[in-house]
């Protein structure tokens, strides 16, 4: 394909376009780089507090790890999700943002969601490596399934950008979309158990089978069960969990760059 | 003169023009799929000419005959709706300074940042850093972030980058060429450089003199459509004398 050549060839302004993200962003701020972890311990606490201790939830106990920490269960399943999350707002703004550059040269646009895609995805291994640090100091033994996590990282970073490409090219037409992504992914975070484990679901759906099945359609539900296996609970995941994994990624990943490819050449007129 | 550097056959370019363009969803449901087009606009019709390798050629015409974009479409950042480009070479098309500079960058990163977006490799950049920092003429601001730039000094830098990149086929808007009058001659100075050395070049341009003075041929656009294409002498009196006519 001539445009993936494309692509390879100026892979230079990629990593150039990546250098400005992560530079650009907290230029000037005294804590730096610090600012992004400080955004996850945040929300975690925000939720460990109102869930755990308000409301008692209680996570499922590591099955091999014995880990039995709320905060910890907690972050390897919104940890993901944030990323999954910060990824679509990115794409969606960095077309909007930089649509003097678009109306002005050309270069192969893919380059634009990737770039985001990448500076997001360097701030999400430095969230991981912390949360993993602090899982082996909790008693998880984290190592071993270390090449795994990157492997199913990878796939969540291809599912998350396909759907941002989607998200991007759908607000270049309609300007609405940012909105109803807003809404969109707020439903989204609460349908999928990261606050909440699944036992819970499986609870109140008891009667209502098929009620299960079609919460278990939400691919996040997946990736979210995935990285708990790995990291919290120390072992190998489900392997129709997997499955789902690789195929969401697959299928989202492709349909949304074949999307954005199609459309980009008309990116400067309607943009 | 073996193959041509760019052949542009029979292109044609349109716009629409939306009284109310679906840019809501929900004025889309409202009103259907279709957006309202009030009226097609062909902004550049059935335009077909060759530029052989090494030559300069000059865009000429009014406001509005689609100078500008024929040369958007020349650089792909339009798409055509009929007709081919065909461009043998690297092509790097200089529309606007600065394109991309990142505020909070210093001026330094900013010149490898913007030097990439407009297709320059690294190394390239790392070989003519000393004179994209002569020629922007930026002094001691070179570590400091662009947005404490001076608009002058901004325009200098995005110029210097600019010009600078060594393409096979250069594609120039001449609006580029701004900023206070010692630094115009000395851009001007540099066009005649980048024109002189081989390299094949295309320049819209309103300054007729500038046109005689670089281009051996050109290229009158009148509403869209080619009007004559040939030496730069014969075509600038050829529109010359249609202006005065009106």
């Amino acid at each position: 394909m001539p445009y993936l050549r494309d692509l390879r060839e100026s892979r230079e302004l990629l990593g150039n376009l990546v250098a400005r993200e992560l530079k650009g962003q907290y230029r000037r701020t005294v804590f730096g780089q610090l600012w992004s972890l400080l955004n996850p311990v945040a929300t975690m606490l925000i939720y460990t507090i109102v869930f755990s201790v308000f409301l008692g939830a209680q996570p499922p106990r590591g099955d091999p790890s014995g880990l039995d920490v709320f905060a910890l269960w907690l972050m390897a399943g919104l940890l993901p999700w944030l990323f999954v999350a910060r990824v679509v707002n990115g794409c969606i703004e960095v077309l909007i943002g930089n649509e003097s550059l678009i109306k002005k040269v050309y270069f192969p646009r893919a380059h634009l969601p990737l770039s985001v895609l990448l500076s997001v995805g360097v701030t999400w291994l430095i969230e991981m490596v912390v949360l993993g640090v602090a899982l082996s100091l909790a008693g998880a033994f984290v190592v071993p399934w270390l090449p795994l996590t990157l492997v199913v990282m990878v796939l969540l970073g291809i599912f998350a950008v396909g759907l941002g490409m989607l998200a991007a090219i759908a607000n270049a037409h309609f300007r609405d979309t940012q909105h109803l992504v807003a809404i969109a992914l707020q439903m989204w975070f609460y349908l999928t158990p990261i606050v909440y484990p699944l036992d819970v679901v499986a609870n109140a759906t008891r009667s209502d089978p098929w009620a299960m099945t079609i919460f278990q359609l939400n691919p996040m539900e997946h990736f979210v069960a995935v990285f708990r296996d790995l990291m919290y609970a120390s072992r190998w995941p489900d392997s129709v969990d997997l499955i789902w994994c690789v195929c969401s990624a697959l299928v989202v990943g492709m349909f949304g760059f074949v999307v954005f490819t199609r459309s980009e050449r008309r990116l400067a007129e309607i943009l | 003169m073996s193959t041509p550097a760019v052949v542009v056959d029979q292109v044609w370019k349109r716009f629409r023009l939306y009284r109310e363009r679906n840019q809501s969803l929900k004025s889309a449901v409202l009103r259907g799929r279709r957006s309202v087009i009030d009226r097609e606009f062909w902004a550049v019709q059935d335009v077909s000419f060759e530029v052989a390798r090494g030559e300069t050629l000059g865009i000429v015409g009014r406001n509005g005959s689609g100078k500008s974009t024929l040369l958007k479409t020349l650089a792909r950042i339009l798409t055509p709706e009929r007709g081919t480009i065909r461009m043998n070479g690297r092509v790097a098309a200089l529309l606007e300074v600065g394109s991309g500079f990142h505020p909070e960058l210093t001026g330094r990163e900013n010149i490898f940042l913007n030097g990439s977006i407009l297709g320059m490799k690294r190394r390239d950049i790392r070989a003519r850093f000393d004179e994209i920092v002569d020629f922007a003429d930026v002094g001691p601001f070179l570590d400091q972030p662009v947005k404490n730039y001076s608009s002058g000094m901004y325009v200098r830098l995005g110029f210097a980058v600019a010009v600078h990149v060594r393409p096979d086929i250069l594609l120039i808007d001449e609006v580029l060429a701004v900023g206070d009058a010692e630094f115009q001659e000395r851009s001007r100075a540099k066009f005649r450089e980048l024109t002189g050395d081989g390299r094949t070049v295309i320049i819209v341009s309103h300054a007729l003199g500038q046109v005689r003075d670089l281009c051996s041929r050109s290229l009158w656009l009148d509403g869209g459509e080619l009007r004559q294409v040939g030496p730069t002498r014969q075509v600038l009196a050829a529109y010359e004398a249609d202006l005065t006519h009106l």
